[in-house]
C-alpha cells in the first residue's frame, strides 16, 4: 500500500505547523487575558454633542479636580490648537484619570513617557488613567495633524516630588 | 541531480494509480488535518461572526464598586454587603441643594423610577442610593424629613450620610470616583453622576456627563440589559454572555 500525497517540502511543511501553532497561541492568549487576567480595553463611550459639553458639567470648567487623596481627575479639552488646560501639577504618586474631548476637528492626545495615548474624536470623550510614580515634567501633545498650528499644541503635567 | 531523482520516484510505481479525485481524498479517506482544519475553521467564522454581529450586548464590567460603611435615614448602619443582591442606581447631592442642578437629579431620578416597568424587571431587588455629600448637616433625621417631602417609597430609596466626612471622601471620590467640595458659602461644588452597580457590587455603568441620548433613556435601557443577563445567563447561555464580555459586545 502507498499513501500518495501532495508533496510539500519539508521545511515548508514545517512553516505551514508554525504559522498555525502561532494562530493557536494567539487564541489561547486572548482567552487567558480576557478571562484570567480580566485584561479591559477602554470602554465605548457614547456620543456627546461637541458643541454643547462645554456649557454645562464636567468640561465647562475643564482642569484638575482632586478625588480623594492622591487620586485626581483631569478634564481636558482639546480645540485648535490648544489643550485646555495646557498645565496640571499634581504631587508624585498621583494617580489621575484623563478625561479627553475635542471641541472641534480630530485631535490626539499623547502623555511622553507614559502609556496615556488616546485618539481625540469630536463627540466623544476619551478615559484613560496613570499613576505618576517618577518626579519631573512630562511632555503631552497633539498627534494628529490638526491644521496650521498643531505643532503648537502641547501641554504638560508637572509631578512634583 | 536531487530534483531529477525526485522526479523518478513519483512516477516509478505506475500500476498504483494515485488518488487525485477531490472526492475520494474528502469521503473516502478522512484525514486528521482534513477534521481539524475544517473544525478550526468553524471555529473561527463563528468567533468572527459573534464578534462582528455580536448577537449578545451586555454592561461592561467596569471595576468594583467601593466598600462602606454608612447611616440610613432610620439611623441604621448600611454596608455596600448590605446591598449584595441589589441592582442599585447610586447618585450623589445633599439636602439643602436648590440648584437647578439638584432639581434635574430629582426629576431623573423619578423618571428612571416610573420607568422601570420598561425594564422587565419582574421580582429582581431595585433600590435608588442617594448618598449625602454634606454629613456635617445632613443627619438621619433630616434626611427623613427630606425623603417624606419628596414623597419617594422608602423601601426602594436609601439615602445614606456617614459619621465621617473623611470616610465619606474615599467611598465617593476614591471609590465613585465622583468629584464634590464645599465651596466658601457652603453650597457644594459638585458633577451629577449616576453609577449603576449589579449584585456582585460591580460597576456596570457611569453617567457622567451629558451624552445625545438624555441620562433617563440610558439609564433605564442599561438597566434592561442587565435584567436581561441576569435572567438569562444561565447554563450553556452564560457561556455565550462570557463570550459577550470578552468580546466586548456592549450595549450602546
Amino acid at each position: 500500500m502507498t499513501t500518495e500525497h501532495l508533496h510539500i517540502d519539508p521545511a515548508e511543511k514545517r512553516w505551514i505547523q508554525v504559522s498555525i501553532l502561532v494562530l493557536v497561541i494567539f487564541a489561547v492568549a486572548v482567552g487567558l487575558t480576557g478571562f484570567v487576567m480580566g485584561f479591559q480595553v477602554p470602554l465605548p463611550e457614547q456620543r456627546v454633542d461637541p458643541a454643547l459639553i462645554t456649557q454645562e458639567g464636567p468640561f465647562a470648567e475643564p482642569g484638575l479636580r482632586e478625588l480623594a487623596p492622591g487620586k485626581y481627575e483631569a478634564y481636558i479639552l482639546s480645540q485648535i490648537w490648544s489643550f485646555v488646560p495646557n498645565e496640571i501639577r499634581v504631587p508624585q504618586g498621583a494617580t489621575v484619570t484623563f478625561y479627553v474631548t475635542s471641541k472641534d476637528v480630530q485631535h490626539g492626545f499623547h502623555i511622553q513617557g507614559t502609556n496615556v495615548n488616546v485618539q481625540v474624536l469630536p463627540g466623544y470623550v476619551g478615559k484613560m488613567t496613570y499613576r505618576f510614580d517618577k518626579p519631573g515634567t512630562y511632555y503631552f501633545f497633539c498627534t494628529e495633524y490638526c491644521g496650521l498650528g498643531h505643532q503648537a499644541m502641547y501641554g504638560r503635567v508637572i509631578v512634583e516630588p | 541531480m536531487t530534483l531529477k531523482t525526485n522526479h523518478i520516484n513519483i512516477h516509478s510505481t505506475p500500476t498504483v494509480k494515485p488518488v487525485h479525485d477531490w472526492k475520494d481524498r474528502v469521503l473516502g479517506r478522512p484525514s486528521w488535518q482534513l477534521i481539524g482544519g475544517v473544525l478550526l475553521l468553524i471555529i473561527t467564522i463563528g468567533i468572527l461572526a459573534f464578534a462582528i454581529f455580536k448577537p449578545i450586548r451586555v454592561l461592561p464590567r467596569i471595576r468594583p464598586a467601593p466598600g462602606y460603611s454608612l447611616i440610613d435615614q432610620n439611623g441604621n448602619v448600611v454596608t455596600s454587603e448590605y446591598l449584595r443582591g441589589t441592582l442599585t442606581l447610586y447618585t450623589f447631592t445633599y439636602t439643602r441643594c436648590t440648584s437647578s442642578q439638584c432639581q434635574r437629579t430629582w426629576k431623573t431620578l423619578r423618571e428612571v423610577e416610573r420607568r422601570l416597568p420598561e425594564t422587565n424587571i419582574g421580582d429582581i431587588p431595585f433600590r435608588f442610593v442617594i448618598i449625602s455629600i454634606d454629613p456635617e448637616h445632613d443627619t438621619p433625621e433630616r434626611l427623613q424629613a427630606f425623603a417624606r417631602r419628596l414623597g419617594v417609597d422608602e423601601e426602594r430609596w436609601l439615602f445614606l450620610t456617614a459619621d465621617d466626612p473623611r470616610l465619606l471622601r474615599y467611598v465617593v471620590g476614591g471609590g465613585f470616583e465622583v468629584y464634590y467640595k464645599q465651596q466658601e458659602d457652603g453650597t457644594f461644588k459638585f458633577d451629577t453622576a449616576y453609577i449603576l452597580v449589579d449584585g456582585w457590587g460591580i460597576i456596570r455603568g457611569e453617567y457622567r456627563y451629558q451624552t445625545l441620548v438624555p441620562d433617563t433613556d440610558r439609564i433605564v435601557r442599561h438597566i434592561g440589559v442587565l435584567v436581561e443577563e441576569i435572567e438569562k445567563a444561565k447554563g450553556a447561555a452564560k457561556l455565550a454572555y462570557e463570550a459577550a464580555h470578552l468580546f466586548l459586545c456592549y450595549a450602546q
